[in-house]
């Protein structure tokens, strides 16, 4: 079973905030979920199978300079900017 | 060209000039905005951009000069595919306002053949859902009965090609996200082999999961699409480099193929979709095809793999939204901490909180072994028993989804009866394999049914020709157009 305490220390991680009149509920929910993922326990597994799930291999390239985003169009989308940097003001 | 193909239709009446490029975006733009009040399907139109570029395809035939098969041709971006200039938000509150500043690899390539972009289609938050209502906008409804869902993630697409309002569409599918609404709206989904179509521009969900595929209306445009988004990208570590043209094999006898039926993927599926996969198993033995029946007990796992492991990936790729660089941001906080969790609470819906939670329960300390390390192991044992499935027949045969769609707030109930909805669709995208669903028949509902064929890796011209066999001999009970939209 998941605890409140448990589902409040996971949202702190996630970074997120869960109100007291939502933790019921998602104290609820997680636990279903977390039951159904419980599944897997009864499933023997062969450590060997770990490795290389989608059979990649490394992609190497040349390290070549080549022409990047313009400062001012990444900064367009941000809620404040200052000085070509992105702004987190202190307190609004 | 098949009898079949939407997109070779449209092709000929633009290249002989019966219409004009323009006058077929015009009826598209006329259809989109007509019907969306009852489908949904678009969350913006960008009537600027595509008429822009029917007048240059335009241009070009009136000084006669040839044009591709997808030149002029209208379509549809899922809402997290990136198009420069053009907003792009997941269907999220949280990327509210995001204009990306690059287009998608995908969405270049097609733009380089004068596709005509109709707009943005409705998808589930994130990608996150399989009825499209996790949309911050409301779910896309399905054509062949508004009441029901189109389906998810990439409901809108599914909605806006099945309904006429787009020639096709361009999905993603990171547990069924293409198949499943392609399912549910009666027309073709196509998620090919994990790598061979780049994912850059692709806003991540689960990135060894996510690819991006067509949503059509036969299989011929399904691989004619799919011929055009395919290519190595060096924006894209994982994608392949492996490049097979598709639809030169479409017309190739499937006499003597083996067809496989896994048991494990019949259980729990409701008796009339069952039915409607028999009928199609005796097409394929019509066709020359044998059926064989095979067992992977191993695969009735990977529900839970699927959903520890994408969302272990969702948690971890969902970080970056912290409201600083774009999206939305909460009005009032104490401090960075605040300002971050605020943002990201108010910003992201229920669903994908619920996801993002369990995917950093699995991968938190004292939980790690248990959960993400043991489905990582099972993910292989998963591949593996593919490998051995396919020593034993070419293609596999599976219902896509175990029922036809369901009513409209049906599935908000309980996550965990949502989530298996997903089963026969997950395990494709645990091995990374190429699958495609295909109309074949309908329901005691009187909604499609869709059924899927799989294959091996990077197999998917052999795969999209046994589906086009199957189209060309099963279309007429298999497959139901729907009055809505234009009628070209």
């Amino acid at each position: 079973m998941v605890t409140h305490e448990e589902i409040l220390k996971i949202a702190n991680l996630a970074k997120l905030s869960v109100a007291p009149e939502e933790l019921d509920g998602l104290t609820k929910d997680m636990n279903e979920i977390i039951g159904f993922a419980d599944t897997i326990s009864a499933a023997t597994a062969d450590a060997s199978d770990f490795d290389n799930i989608n059979g990649l291999s490394n992609v190497f390239r040349e390290d070549t300079v080549v022409p990047s985003f313009d400062r001012e169009e990444i900064l367009k989308n941000a809620e404040s900017r200052e000085d070509g940097y992105f702004l987190v003001r202190r307190r609004r | 060209m098949g009898k079949y193909g939407k997109i070779a239709r449209l092709h000929e009446l633009i290249a002989d000039k019966k219409i004009s490029c323009t006058e077929l975006t015009t009826q598209y733009l006329a259809a989109a905005e007509k019907e969306n009040a009852a489908l949904n399907a678009y969350v913006k139109t960008t009537p600027e951009t595509a008429l822009e570029t029917a007048a240059r395809v335009d241009a070009k035939i009136a000084a006669g000069e040839a044009i591709g098969l997808l030149e002029g041709i209208p379509m549809t971006l899922k809402d997290n595919i990136s198009t420069k200039g053009i907003e792009t938000n997941c269907c999220s509150k949280i990327l509210e306002g995001y204009v990306p500043i690059y287009d998608a690899t995908v969405w270049n390539l097609l733009k380089r053949q004068n596709a005509v972009l109709l707009g943005k289609a409705n998808m589930d938050e994130f990608a996150m859902g399989s009825s499209c209502e996790t949309s911050c906008y409301g779910g896309a409804k399905n054509p062949h009965d508004v009441s029901r869902v189109a389906g998810g993630s990439s409901g809108g697409v599914a909605s806006a090609v099945s309904g006429n309002l787009a020639a096709y569409g361009l999905g993603s599918d990171t547990g069924g996200s293409i198949r499943q609404p392609a399912s549910f709206c009666g027309i073709v989904g196509f998620k090919p082999t994990y790598g061979t179509v780049s994912r850059y521009g692709l806003i991540a969900y689960a990135s060894s999961f996510d690819q991006i595929g067509p949503l059509t209306q036969s299989v011929e445009d399904a691989s004619l699409v799919y011929d055009a988004i395919s290519a190595q990208d060096p924006m894209d570590s994982t994608s392949s480099g492996r490049k097979e043209l598709t639809l030169p094999s479409l017309g190739n006898s499937i006499r003597g193929k083996k067809i496989g039926v896994v048991k494990e993927y019949f259980e729990g599926v409701r008796p009339d979709v069952q039915k409607a996969l028999q009928g199609a198993m005796d097409v394929f033995r019509s066709l020359g095809a044998e059926i064989v029946e095979l067992s992977m007990p191993s695969v009735r796992y990977s529900l839970p793999v699927y959903y520890i492991l994408a969302c272990a990936e969702a948690s971890s790729n969902l970080g970056r939204y912290d409201g600083i660089r774009y999206g939305y941001q909460t009005e009032h906080y104490a401090d960075r901490n605040e300002m971050v969790c605020k943002t990201r609470s108010e910003g992201f819906g229920a669903e994908v909180k619920r996801r993002i939670l369990l995917g950093t329960y699995v991968l938190s300390a004292g939980y790690y072994d248990a959960y993400y390390k043991k489905a990582q192991t099972l993910r292989g044992t998963i591949v593996k028993a593919f490998d051995d499935t396919f020593g034993k027949c070419d293609v596999i045969l599976a219902p896509t989804v175990p029922m036809t769609a369901f009513p409209e707030h049906y599935a908000a109930k309980d996550p965990v009866e949502t989530y298996l909805t997903d089963i026969c669709t997950v395990p494709v995208n645990i091995a990374g394999l190429p699958g495609i669903s295909v109309p074949c028949g309908f329901g005691d509902d009187g909604m499609p049914v869709g059924m899927q064929l799989l294959g091996p890796k990077f197999t998917e011209a052999a795969l999209l020709n046994v589906a086009a066999q199957y189209e060309d001999a099963a279309r007429d009970t298999a497959f139901r157009a729907v009055e809505t939209g234009v009628a070209l």
